[in-house]
């Protein structure tokens, strides 16, 4: 019973952990995955709008935490981020495992969009050095990303020993 | 009241939503050194802890190899030594002759990098070595391809450093050929330039070198090469693009001059007129 509540904010914590030490080893080309965001897309498109903003919120306070150029950036953008998935919940739609790996790359998209808004509006010089590593950054970065997710959705389709799908 | 409570259970996803994201605004607007304080107390005491241990772990896999070439390295550089402690004396001998007064010994402290920031551009880095290795705040890091940050923050076990990409960070350099002194600088943490004015002699392919004048950096460490001169409408300055020595995602040992920093004493000043505020 209590392994079912700790299960999430273990998995977060894991998940930092690993983001932070062991992620950039598996980068190709300078490109990593993030494995924060697709956990908070697992999060927010099972439990719904609610939960995805106070986790997305949290989620980006402690990379704030980590790091501090604008305390709040990263707050704000998974906040926006957990709202936008959490619209998705399982509950209210029933969505394709391909559909899902799709919401995730747009996201990946909106989130980067609002963290270089928030860069913007601090200083508006950096616009044109900002605007090209949407495309050179985000869009490899949320493939990577996507493509992780899909492998866990794979996973999940695998035929298990014990007869459970 | 009654209609408040009513709004709020009935509304409860905007309003958590709207409420998170003002207090996010509200934190982005605080002063940055205000901001900067709290954030770096919070995450030291917090995640960095872990993030330690974790990285220690993960290194023993790696740790019989590394041994083994550590060895076959060590008898290479026996020799390389002998051969640099008779140039070293050389040099000694000349500069006494030459009467120059220079300070080329570093005291070097190897660290390993522990942990990076969880962003896609590493802008710090966390290092192996604190306080009880006689690391404090402002000394600079090095590795044997040039200057990569300073300390920032030490604890006793552990130190945090500003890497030269931070886009807040700004670095006295020179020019090694023409002397020409300018501040590095960085928007992006990728792209690097230093504005020189118009006339100042500087071509691609010169060694960036650090000034010394920053109080922190000693002179001479290498930074990168000019890569192209780009003059700007600017009537008075050119913007004279860097490609830094040092890759700034693959850091894995680096060095800590154990130096003092000349501006120690002006810096607490500042920091102590900064809290009476």
């Amino acid at each position: 019973m209590i392994m079912h509540y700790l299960r999430w904010p273990i998995l977060f914590v894991a998940c930092f952990i690993l983001q932070t030490s062991f992620v950039p080893s598996l980068s190709v080309l300078g490109v990593k995955p993030d494995l924060l965001m697709i956990v908070l897309f697992f999060f927010s498109i099972r439990y719904g709008v609610m939960a995805g903003v106070f986790v997305g919120f949290f989620m980006g306070l402690a990379q704030d935490l980590y790091t501090p150029a604008i305390l709040g950036q990263n707050a704000l953008t998974k906040t926006i981020i957990g709202a936008c998935i959490g619209l998705f919940n399982e509950k209210v739609m029933r969505t394709d495992p391909f559909v899902k790996t799709i919401i995730l790359f747009v996201m990946f998209i909106v989130h980067d969009s609002v963290f270089m808004l928030v860069l913007l509006m601090k200083n508006t010089n950096h616009f044109f050095v900002m605007v090209p590593d949407l495309f050179v950054k985000t869009i490899p970065r949320a493939l990577y990303s996507a493509a992780i997710a899909a492998l866990f959705y794979a996973w999940e389709f695998l035929p298990k020993p014990s007869g459970r799908r | 009241m009654h209609w408040i409570i009513r709004f709020f259970t009935i509304y409860r996803n905007i309003t958590s939503f709207c409420a998170l994201v003002f207090v996010s605004l509200w934190m982005m607007s605080s002063t940055p050194v205000k901001q900067e304080k709290i954030a770096r107390i919070l995450s030291f005491s917090i995640f960095y802890p872990f993030q330690f241990y974790i990285s220690q772990t993960a290194r023993i896999k790696n740790i019989f190899s590394e041994n083994r070439k550590l060895k076959e390295d060590n008898a290479a550089q026996a020799a390389a030594i002998a051969m640099l402690k008779e140039q070293a004396q050389e040099g000694a001998r000349l500069e006494g002759l030459l009467s120059l007064r220079g300070n080329y010994t570093y005291d070097l402290q190897v660290a390993r990098v522990v942990a990076r920031e969880p962003s896609s551009v590493s802008r710090s880095v966390i290092i192996s070595v604190g306080k009880e290795n006689g690391v404090a705040a402002y000394m600079p890091v090095i590795t044997s391809l040039g200057a990569v940050g300073k300390v920032v923050l030490a604890l006793p076990h552990m130190a945090l450093v500003q890497l030269l990409n931070d886009p807040s960070n700004r670095t006295s350099v020179l020019a090694q050929r023409s002397r020409e002194v300018g501040i590095l600088e960085t928007e992006n943490g990728e792209e690097f330039f230093i504005r020189y004015r118009t006339h100042a002699d500087v071509a691609p392919g010169d060694t960036i070198v650090t000034s010394g004048l920053g109080g922190v950096y000693l002179k001479g460490l290498t930074v990168g090469a000019v890569t192209r001169v780009v003059t700007s409408r600017d009537p008075l300055f050119k913007k004279v693009f860097v490609v830094m020595s040092v890759d700034f995602n693959r850091l894995e040992d680096v060095f800590v001059i154990r130096v003092k920093s000349q501006w120690t004493s002006f810096r607490s000043e500042l920091d102590s007129l900064e809290r009476r505020q």
